[in-house]
Order: structure tokens, then C-alpha cells, then sequence
């Protein structure tokens, strides 16, 4: 006997654009908010969606995410039937290879797939920030009966050209996608996030295995093929807080996103028990704040220690701020330390970084700077 | 070290009206994110011991709700024991609801290992005390008993529900009295023994029956003047506090905003563990005054916080000040509300334009729930 749905989660991304960043950690591990790495989002929203048998998939600096996801405990996902897997790459009759592209990760798991055998596959990306359930979605799904049902977000007309764009008719079933069209025609953007029946969703996996000209890619191989050949898709419309971080002024935006003075529609203060976020808990002592402190519109995780500036920052645990430094309008990943006398502005600060004394770093000018020393 | 078994001892902690009414000291909240029996807990585990029992006393719903199944202070699940022990007789009678009755009680933890040794830790000592050299001149010099002490520079104000000892030559207990405020400096026992196993069993066999109201304390006293066992006197210079009254209890809190006193409790090498609680990180407001203080995570700080603990769900309004105090968890302060030298306790609301004020040496308490 199966189960209802497992959730697969692509995590083998890089995030070249993140630079020094995912140097040595793949783009889902990267720190957020203080407390979280990106991937704690999708992991919680599978835990408080119910969603128990969660594949993991990872490749690029895969060491490091894989042990940090271990067996799901974390976010609550090791009890009774419940399973937590990390998924990379491996070695096999027929030889091996990386993932070749999303569809080619599902791919090379079908077994995976087939022993636990799901009802519906959930696709998602190890590397968004939105904090929802997907119940709401599954239920479409289910009434439409639907083959794949596509997550989308309203975005603003003059942008919709970055994204992958459906077309809808007027009962949300789609009947066109486009990936990043000159003349878009629709502003739904394809969020990455796919219900399929796991029946549809395996036989085109190996069909498109066998195509040689495939980039094995969901968004430009599987569901245009889907749609050519007829299958029902159909468009779940997600209103709230939605966050695919490409670039350092992005993942900072998103962070500040955070503040009591950021955006209302991500609250991680949300008093809805499954709306939480989880994540690995440190053995820190609570946070100090010294004396001389000024602490403005800030988000400190434990274990930091602040003597001295912090106005609109999000600060991790571990971090240390001297008497004398100030720092504006900007991310201290953790164990980053600031010296004494020491300015910095509009910045990320990478982990285990230091600022020296009476360093100025990044004063007066208004693009994001990363720093990363660690 | 699987030749060891680790007791925490919640019977040796005593009762202070304010604090210990719905739970024992040891699950009390310390430092806004540590149950005092987290350093119990924690040096136990650091000192890689692997089997721990637990000696509840009362109010085990607290002491439950904080362990669980103890994971979070476990090494490895596979190995050693984590036990709850709960005297049930004592729960009937008070009087005997001690130490001893209870590892009688459970005596199947004695006699069902293999372990030659018993650590006993009381859950009410803040203290990260390596318990490994202890154990190792314990077995060195072939003890029976070993008393872990610590030397105060004033007995009228330190370890004030302890015995104070005096001690021989030779290293061994020589006299052993009650601390009912002895001036000046002395040798006191922070109420953390290394036990035989077989010592213990034989104690508890020849002397439990007889006397409902012993506890270890007492006993291990009897048993050298009776029996002529000696006790070894471990001395501890590090860092301990006994918590004894409300006053100590605050002002042992406030003391650790020093970072000199605080770099002696928590080491990088020797971490303490406690319940994770999966709370956001803190939130400041951009009115937000904050200083000399801990805060906790899952607070949310628009007001004034000045030298104060601030523990986890804790919201401070704008225009609110909080000054000298402690606030224990999910408790909020409303707008404009004024605390100073006050303790408020879990799951209170103080509510708009309100003072809840105390003095310096007489700080007030505020019960659990309360709604001003």
C-alpha cells in the first residue's frame, strides 16, 4: 500500500549569483533570518502541510546541507510513517552521472519513488522563502482531477518577461507556458512548484529520459510536453509572501523583509502553530545586549552579543559587535565579529567573517556589498 | 564513561514561595532560556556519561514537559539509559518523599547494572563542573564517598541549605553541619557526591527502613560517624551557585551581565543544552531601548529594557519599560507599563499604564497568569 503524496525538494542548485556565498554551500544551506538556512522554509511547509515522506536531492556542495538535513528531525519529519532522504547522485548498473536538470533528479529516483509509492509527487525548490501549507493546493488538484497542477504568482506585467509564464482559461486550467517570453501575455509566473500524479509524472520522466535533445527540465521539457500532449493542467493561484533569492541584493532585501518595519506579509511571529518555522537549534546562551548598546528595528538570533550600533540588521548567533561599531541596513551572518570603531552599510556579511577596527566598509554607498573573509 | 551513573537530584533543591509553586527549581527558568537543571543535565552529558536518572520529587508535569524523552541532552539514544524516577509512596507521605525513599523506590537502577559508580547532582546548582576528575581521584584513591565542596568567603550569605563541613588532614569529612547562616569563610557542600554503587545499595538497605525521613544529605553523615566510613572531600574552585531564596535567585541571574562572571559558567568546549523551542529570533521596534540585558528568542521589543531577563514570547509595547527585572515566558507588557526590581512570572499580562515595582533588595514577584 502507498501513500497519499511525498514531497520531493530540489536542492542541488549552486546560486552562482550569490558569489562568494555558495562558494563552499549550496544556495538551500544558505543562512536567512538570522536563525534559518533557506531550505528550513520548504522542509517546515512539508511538516506543516502534513506532507511526511520528504526526498531531499541535492548535488553541489552536498556534504554540508546533506548532514544538516539528516533524518528530517529538525523540522519534526523522523517520527512513524514518516522518511526523510537525502538524494544525491549515484553510482549505478548503468553507470552514474550528475543531474543532468530537474526532471533528470526525479528521474534517477524513480526507484526511490516506486518503493514508497506516492499517489502524488510535490515538487519544490530547496532555495524559496514563503511560508505556507500546500493544502489548499492538493485539494485543487484533487477536485480539478487534475494530471499536474502548477503553483503560480501574480507578478507585475513588466517583469513577467523573467519568468516562466502560463496561460489560463477561465476555469485555471493551462493552455499555454512559456518560459521567459519576449511579449508575455499573462502575468502568472510558474513558481517552480508542481503536484503531479505520480502514475503521469513517472511515465514522462522515462519518455523524456529517452530524448536525447531534452535539457530534462520541468519548465521547458516535461510541461510543454505535457501540454502537448493534452494532459490536464491546471494553475493554483498563491497569494502571500514569495521569495526565489537570485542575487545578494535580493537574499538582503529578503532578510530586511523580516523586520518589524519590512513586510507585513512574512511574519515569522505568526501565532498559527502550523505556520512555523523550524530549524536547527544552537547551544547558545541568550543574546546580550550591552550598556552602550543601540539596538533599532533589528531581528538578533541567540547567542549574539551587541556592545555597541545596530540600526535595521538581521544578526545571527555568534555574532559580535564591539563598542564603538555601528552597522546599518545590514546582514551579520553568524560568528561574524566587528571590531571596535568599525562602520558598516547596506552589506551582507558573510559567515565567520571580521571587520577590523575603525574598518569603514561599504559607508555611503547605497548598493548592497558582500563580504565574505571567513 | 558507561561504568557511571548519573542521578540528578530534584529532592536536594529547596522550595522558595515564589518560584516553586506549580514546579520544582530544577525546571524554573533560568537566564530566560535554561531550566536550572540544564547545567545539571549538561555536565553530566559533557562529562560523557551515558546513563542519567532523574529523582523527581513533585510536580512532575513540569518536569516532563521540559525533558521529554531527554534527546536533547543525549549523546547517543542507543546507549546508556535516560530514567525518570518518581517515588510514589512519597507522594503520600511528605514527610518521606526524600532522595533516599526514591532510589529505593527505583533501587532496579542499582541493582540492574553493571555500573560501579553514582554521581549524584543536585538540579538546583548553577554550576559546569567536569565531573571526569572527580570520578578519576574517586577511583584513584579507592573512595567510598566523595563529597564535592566549594570554599565561600561567607557562609551567611552563600549555599544556604547545604552543610557546612570541616575537614581533616587527611582530606576527609570530619564534622558536617547545617548552614543555618554561618558567618565568615567556609567550606560548604554543594550536594554532588561520588558513590560506590554497592555503598549506596547497602545505605540505602541498612538504614531506609528504619528512618522514613533520611535523606542523602543526612545519611552520608550518619553512615561516617556510625559506620565509620570516610568521606572524601572534593574541592571545587570554579564557578557555583547555589540557588537558596528569591534574592539569590535574581541576583544570581543579574550577576552573569558581567562578562567576567559570565565567561566562567559558559565555555565554548563545555555547551548547555536545553529544549529547543523553535521560536524566531528576536525582534526589535525602531523605538526600541535596549540595554545591559538578555533577551530571548521569540521576543518581540518596541519599549525600554534596561538590565533586566527577558525569557522566550515575552512582548514589551511601545513606551513600556522594564528595568531590573526578570520576565519569564509569554508574558506581555502592555503600552506604557512601568516594571522595575520585579520578577513576573510565565503567562502574565500587565496591562496598559501599569507599575509593578519592587525594591532593590526586596524585589516583587508576580504569580504565573497573572492579569494587572
Amino acid at each position: 500500500m502507498g501513500i497519499k503524496i511525498a514531497a520531493m525538494i530540489l536542492a542541488g542548485g549552486k546560486g552562482t549569483r550569490l558569489k562568494a556565498l555558495t562558494r563552499k554551500t549550496a544556495k538551500p544551506a544558505v543562512s536567512y533570518g538570522a536563525k534559518y538556512r533557506i531550505i528550513d522554509f520548504p522542509l517546515s511547509n512539508c511538516a506543516n502541510s502534513n506532507i511526511n515522506h520528504v526526498g531531499v536531492l541535492t548535488q553541489y556542495e552536498s556534504s554540508d546541507l546533506n548532514s544538516y538535513i539528516g533524518n528530517g528531525k529538525n523540522w519534526g519529519l523522523n517520527g512513524v510513517n514518516s522518511l526523510t532522504a537525502v538524494l544525491t547522485p549515484k553510482q549505478t548498473e548503468e553507470g552514474s552521472s550528475w543531474y543532468k536538470g530537474t526532471a533528470d533528479a526525479i528521474y534517477q529516483n524513480i526507484d526511490w519513488l516506486d518503493s514508497i509509492a506516492p499517489e502524488y509527487v510535490l515538487i519544490l525548490s530547496g532555495d524559496h522563502i514563503y511560508s505556507t501549507t500546500y493544502d489548499e493546493m492538493l485539494k485543487l488538484h484533487e477536485e480539478k482531477k487534475a494530471d499536474c497542477t502548477i503553483s503560480v504568482i501574480e507578478v507585475p506585467i513588466e517583469e513577467a518577461s523573467r519568468f516562466g509564464i502560463l496561460e489560463t482559461d477561465n476555469e485555471s486550467n493551462i493552455t499555454a507556458f512559456k518560459e521567459k517570453p519576449k511579449v508575455p501575455k499573462s502575468n502568472l509566473a510558474s513558481m517552480g512548484i508542481y503536484i503531479f500524479n505520480y502514475k503521469i509524472l513517472r511515465s514522462m520522466l522515462v519518455e523524456d529520459a529517452k530524448n536525447e535533445n531534452s535539457d530534462h527540465d520541468f519548465g521547458k521539457n516535461i510541461i510543454p510536453t505535457m501540454l502537448e500532449k493534452g494532459k490536464k493542467l491546471v494553475a493554483y493561484t498563491f497569494k502571500g509572501y514569495w521569495k526565489d533569492v537570485g542575487t545578494i541584493s535580493s537574499l538582503h532585501q529578503a532578510n530586511m523583509d523580516l523586520l518589524l518595519s519590512g513586510d507585513p506579509s512574512i511574519n515569522l511571529f505568526s501565532v498559527q502553530a502550523n505556520q512555523r518555522i523550524y530549524s536547527e537549534d544552537t547551544h547558545a546562551t541568550p543574546q546580550y545586549i550591552g550598556s552602550k548598546a543601540v539596538v533599532k528595528d533589528c531581528l538578533i538570533n541567540q547567542g549574539a552579543t551587541i556592545l555597541g550600533e545596530v540600526d535595521h540588521c538581521v544578526i545571527s548567533s555568534q555574532v559580535e559587535v564591539e563598542e564603538g561599531a555601528k552597522v546599518v541596513n545590514s546582514v551579520l551572518m553568524q560568528g561574524v565579529s566587528i571590531k571596535k570603531g568599525a562602520v558598516v552599510e547596506n552589506a551582507i556579511i558573510g559567515p565567520n567573517s571580521e571587520v577590523e577596527e575603525n574598518e569603514q566598509l561599504n559607508v555611503g554607498n547605497k548598493d548592497i556589498a558582500l563580504y565574505a573573509r571567513g | 564513561m558507561n561504568d557511571v551513573i548519573g542521578i540528578v537530584n530534584f529532592h536536594s533543591s529547596p522550595e522558595i514561595p515564589q518560584l516553586t509553586d506549580s514546579r520544582p527549581l530544577g525546571s524554573t527558568s533560568f537566564l530566560g532560556r535554561y531550566a536550572c537543571c540544564d547545567f545539571a543535565m549538561s555536565n553530566i552529558t559533557n562529562s560523557g556519561i551515558s546513563t542519567m536518572g532523574i529523582l523527581v520529587k513533585d510536580h512532575q508535569r513540569s518536569i516532563l514537559k521540559h525533558l521529554g524523552s531527554m534527546d536533547a541532552w543525549t549523546t547517543n539514544t542507543k546507549i546508556g539509559q535516560q530514567i525518570i524516577m518518581y517515588n510514589e509512596p512519597g507522594h503520600l507521605y511528605p514527610s518521606s518523599n526524600t532522595d533516599i525513599n526514591n532510589i529505593k523506590e527505583n533501587d532496579w537502577v542499582l541493582y540492574d547494572s553493571s555500573a560501579s559508580y553514582i554521581v549524584v547532582v543536585p538540579a538546583h546548582v548553577i554550576t559546569n563542573i567536569d565531573l571526569r576528575p572527580i570520578i578519576k581521584e574517586h577511583i584513584q584513591r579507592k573512595e567510598k564517598i566523595t563529597v564535592v565542596a566549594t570554599k565561600v568567603k561567607n557562609a551567611e550569605d552563600e549555599f544556604l541549605t547545604s552543610k557546612v563541613l570541616s575537614v581533616d588532614k587527611n582530606g576527609y569529612v570530619q564534622e558536617a553541619i547545617e548552614n543555618v547562616g554561618i558567618a565568615g569563610e567556609a567550606i560548604v557542600s554543594m550536594e554532588m557526591y561520588v558513590i560506590n554503587r554497592t555503598v549506596l545499595a547497602d545505605m540505602i538497605h541498612r538504614y531506609a527502613r528504619r528512618n522514613l525521613t533520611l535523606d542523602l544529605k543526612t545519611l552520608i553523615y550518619i553512615v561516617t560517624r556510625e559506620d565509620g566510613f570516610k568521606a572524601h572531600v572534593y574541592m571545587y574552585d570554579g564557578y557555583a551557585r547555589c540557588i537558596d531564596s528569591f534574592k539569590h535567585y535574581m541576583d544570581y541571574s543579574f550577576e552573569l551581565f558581567s562578562k567576567d562572571i559570565s565567561k566562567q559558567l559558559f565555555k565554548k568546549d563545555w555547551p548547555i543544552y536545553t529544549l529547543t523551542h523553535d521560536t524566531p529570533p528576536a525582534l526589535y521596534g525602531k523605538d526600541a531601548k535596549v540595554s545591559n540585558s538578555f533577551i530571548s528568542n521569540g521576543s518581540l521589543i518596541e519599549g525600554t529594557v534596561i538590565n533586566s531577563i527577558i525569557a522566550r514570547n515575552v512582548k514589551v509595547a511601545k513606551g513600556a519599560v522594564v528595568k531590573d527585572s526578570i520576565v519569564f515566558s509569554s508574558t506581555m507588557i502592555g503600552d506604557k507599563a512601568h516594571i522595575e526590581n520585579a520578577l513576573i512570572d510565565k503567562y502574565s499580562i500587565i496591562t496598559r499604564s501599569h507599575i509593578v515595582s519592587g525594591d532593590k533588595n526586596e524585589p516583587h514577584y508576580v504569580a504565573q497568569g497573572s492579569i494587572i
